[in-house]
This record gives C-alpha cells, structure tokens and sequence, in this order.
C-alpha cells in the first residue's frame, strides 16, 4: 500500500506528537507523584530519565515508524523479524486497553467543563459527594460515549483534514491557557511557599530507590515513549522530515508543560488550602482523581471573592484537561485504526469498528471504578514491556545500523552518536527488568493473595491477563503477519 | 528560599525549558535552510 497520506509540515508533525505527549497525566498525575516522592528530590532523577528513557524511545518510534510505514505489528516484524509481530500486536493491544477507559477519563473532563462554565460545580462546597453522584450514576457512559464519538469522527476525517486540524487549534489553546493559569497561580499570596517546596531536595529521600523508579514510571507514562503512539503518528512523516531533533523537542516539550502545571497547582494549593496542602496534593483517591476532580474544583471557588472569575479560572483548568485528554486519545484511536488498515480495511471500516469496540468494551470503566483502577495498573505497567519490546527489535535489528542508515539517514538535521546505542542496547533493558521487577515484588507486599487474577491492583491481575494476550498473540503471529504483508505487497 | 531550592530550580527548569528552547531554536534553524535549500 503506497503511503498517501501526510502531515504537511515539520511544525504539524511536532505539535500532533506534542498532542500525544502531553496528556491528563502531565497534569494530575505528576503533580501527586510530586508531592509523594518529596518535590524536589523527585524532580532530578525525573529529568535524569527524560535522557535515558523518554528521548532515546521517542526517536526509535520516530525511525521505526518513519522507515517501515507500518503500525506496531507491521514495524516490528519489519525490524526484528516476521517471528516477533506479536510483540507489535502486543503494543497494539496495551495502547488499545488504555483507549477504552482513557475516553471515560476524556469524558469526566468534558462533564467537569461543563459543570464549571454553567456554574453547576461551585452550587456545592461538598466536592467528594458531587464527584460520587456523578461517578456512580449513568453519566460517565454518556460523556464516554460522546467523548469517543468525537474522536473517531476527527480520526475518519484522516491526517491532514482531521489529526492536523484539530491538534493546531487545541495544543497551543492548551499551552495558552496553561500559561494563563501558571501566571494567576505564581501571583496568588503564599504561592511561594508551594514553590518552595516544589524545588527543595532532601538528600535522605533523593538517595530512596523508590524515587528513582516512580521518576522513571512517570517519564513512562506521561511522554508517551515506548506506547507505540508517536510510531504511528510517525508513519505520515514526510521523508525529508528529522527524527533526533524532532524526538528531543517531544520530549523536553512535555516535560515543560509538567513543570508549568506542576508549579501551578503547588502554588494553587499552598496559597488557598486551609488544611494540610500537601495531603490534598498526594492525596490519590477514587481511581486517583482525589486531587483534579475533589479538591481543585474547591479551590477554584476560594480563587477569587467574584464568582464570575472564579468560574472563569475553573472553565479554563477543565477545558485545557479535556484538550490535553482528547489528543492523546486521538492517538490511541488512530494507532487501533492504523493497525486495521494495514490489515486491509478501508479507514471508514476500521473507525466504525474501533469506535464502536472503544465504546462497548469501556462501558465496564464508565460504571465501575474498580474495574477502571485495575484496567489502568494492569496495561500502565505493561507499557513498560512495550518500550522493551521496541528497544528488543532495535537490537535484533542491530543498534549501530539502526542508528547511522534508519536514525542519521536522509533527512537528519542532526547526526546521533553512539552514546544511543548504549542506551538502547542495555540501559533500557537494564531499566525494563529493574522497574517491572519492582512494580511486581512490591505488589506482594499489598497484598498477601498477590496470586489472585481477581484482585484489582496485585501481582496476580497483571500476569493473568499479560499471559492471556501474549499467548493469544503468539499463536496468532503467523496469520496476523501474513495479513500485513499480504495487504500491502 | 535557601541556596540549596534555587540550585535545584536552576538545573531543573535550566534543563528542561532551556533544552526546549534549544531544540526548537535549531529546529527553526534547519527548517529555513531545507526552505531555502527548497526541499519538499
């Protein structure tokens, strides 16, 4: 299948990849991992794995996806060899799980702007009993569904039409507004004192293991390295376009919008809460939301003593959320749809199948958020094991051609050394084995039955279901290659 | 603010809003040469 389909320029490219990157988890999840792992002492090793982790994945997904033109399952049988597709269907697999409770998350968003801009959310002060009646009621099924109506209908309009389009107007709205809240919050009295604690180190807790591996879960999760997302997106790259440079700027990007949502909510909150500023910060609460959508909304309604300018911050914060979550989302769509077509369905087909799919199979998310908290512990760990899986087919390809004829080749502006092969060929194994090594031994300690498949969060829940889809996927290989290739030849 | 927090501020924002910008300074660059060069 000849590669029609394109983005029209550098800039497009970066600001859709920047759309991936920058997601929810920039702006809640960061903020608490922060405030649990002692603020400053976190942000060093954070910035250490943005080297050695986050960059060096983004550009093996660039030159993966720019050089083979195929999703995950194309590409990886393309790089490592027709015997390894199901590692791509794998990844294929991981980012798809985390698309069907991801557009409920979208969908919380949405409801939270609305609630916000009609004024609905400031006519209580009672925030968790107004986040239990929504969440257990029919709503989330409805602002999922119309979360994942809108995104594949901005998928089926295509690359340019649609992805371009609409990632122009909503990334830089998302920075603008950002930059607008980052400024209120800075000038708000005490914010200092949130700064203050954002940037001091402690050396007894910098010197904790468990900081070094929750910095290198959060560059994991929230630039969107090793998902197989920026591959896809990277299959519509022009050929004249860069990798390394492009990669960086991803990279740096989305950790720049989490420090600014990261100061602003530390400022926010130590100048407004009348309590313990940095319980309600670390606090997680139900599936993890306890900061965005209990104890922010409380103090958006203390930001101001006018009302309207209170709605006005608390519109603003939601809105930014539900862009930051629906072009990350439009990613995750794309690359189920992606995979299909190279399968040999026409995108129409395809969009109508993985949205309808995304609805159904999120429904379970949308009515029960135990059922959402174990979906996310299982397939956000097995991110971990898609960026191996990509780091595996760079070294059966062989890293040091990988990188002078894939990465340096026609249309570098930069030329990478061989400090990346080191990087790809052991430190990120080496991180793979230690992290999930990790994740797995400390699930046994929560739980004494770390056996059992049917509990939420353990060591049980995530082998059980990993071994169903690899072993399915295996056995599958043959036929889902041949598929690919046969489609496309 | 001690000395400690704004050495810590210094490299962390120093880092990464300064690669950022550097990144997108040579990004800039080298697209105006492919454009003068006229690629496409």
């Amino acid at each position: 299948m000849k590669q029609e389909e394109f983005f029209s320029s550098r800039w497009s490219l970066i600001i859709a990849t920047i759309g991936i990157a920058v997601g929810t988890g920039n702006i809640w999840r960061f903020s608490r991992i922060v405030a649990q792992n002692g603020g400053g002492s976190f942000l060093i090793p954070w910035v250490i794995f943005l080297l050695v982790w986050s960059v060096p994945l983004i550009i093996a997904e660039f030159a993966i996806g720019k050089s083979t033109r195929f999703g995950p399952v194309g590409a990886i049988s393309k790089t490592a060899g027709r015997q390894f597709g199901w590692m791509g269907a794998f990844i294929v697999f991981v980012s798809t799980a985390i698309m069907f409770y991801y557009s409920v998350v979208t969908g919380w968003c949405l409801k939270y702007f609305i609630s916000a801009i009609t004024g609905d959310l400031f006519s209580t002060t009672k925030y968790l009993e107004y986040w239990t009646r929504f969440s257990s009621s029919y709503q989330p099924l409805v602002y999922h569904f119309i979360a994942m109506t809108l995104v594949a209908f901005v998928i089926y309009r295509g690359v340019s039409k649609g992805i371009e389009k609409v990632t122009k107007f909503m990334v830089p709205s998302l920075l603008i507004i950002l930059i607008i809240l980052f400024v209120r919050a800075v000038t708000l009295p005490n914010a200092i004192e949130g700064i203050k604690y954002f940037f001091t180190p402690h050396l007894d807790i910098i010197l904790n293991y468990k900081v070094w591996l929750n910095a290198l879960t959060q560059n994991a999760w929230d630039t969107g390295a090793g998902w197989g997302l920026i591959l896809t997106y990277a299959i519509y790259m022009k050929k004249k376009e860069d990798i390394s440079l492009n990669a960086a700027l991803i990279g740096f990007g989305n950790n720049t919008v989490s420090l600014l949502a990261g100061i602003t909510i530390f400022s926010t909150v130590f100048a407004l809460s009348t309590s313990d500023a940095m319980q309600q910060i670390s606090q997680a609460g139900p599936a993890n939301t306890g900061l965005t959508f209990i104890y922010l909304p409380l103090l958006f309604s203390k930001i101001s003593t006018h009302y309207i300018v209170n709605v006005i911050f608390a519109s603003l914060f939601f809105i930014a959320l539900f862009f930051a979550a629906t072009t990350s989302l439009m990613s995750m769509v794309e690359l189920t749809t992606r995979t299909l077509i190279d399968f040999g369905f026409k995108r129409g087909k395809a969009i109508i199948m993985v949205a309808s799919l995304g609805f159904l199979l999120g429904i379970p998310s949308a009515l029960d958020l135990n059922f959402l908290t174990n979906q996310d512990w299982v397939w956000g760990v097995g991110l971990i094991i898609s960026g191996a899986f990509i780091s595996f087919s760079i070294i059966r390809y062989g890293v040091d051609k990988f990188r002078t004829e894939i990465i340096n080749g026609y249309g570098s502006d930069v030329k990478i050394g061989k400090w990346y092969n080191f990087i790809i060929g052991f430190l990120i194994p080496v991180q793979v084995v230690v992290l999930v090594s990790w994740w797995l031994i400390s699930s046994v300690s929560w739980d004494p039955e770390w056996w059992n498949p049917f509990h939420t969060a353990n060591a049980g829940t995530c082998i059980f279901q990993w071994a169903v889809i690899l072993l399915t996927f295996i056995l599958l290989n043959k036929a889902m290659v041949n598929q690919t290739f046969k489609e496309n030849n | 603010m001690n000395f400690i927090t704004i050495i810590t501020m210094l490299i962390v924002l120093g880092t990464v809003w300064g690669g950022m910008t550097f990144f997108l300074t040579r990004a800039i660059k080298y697209e105006k040469i492919k454009e003068k060069n006229g690629e496409d």
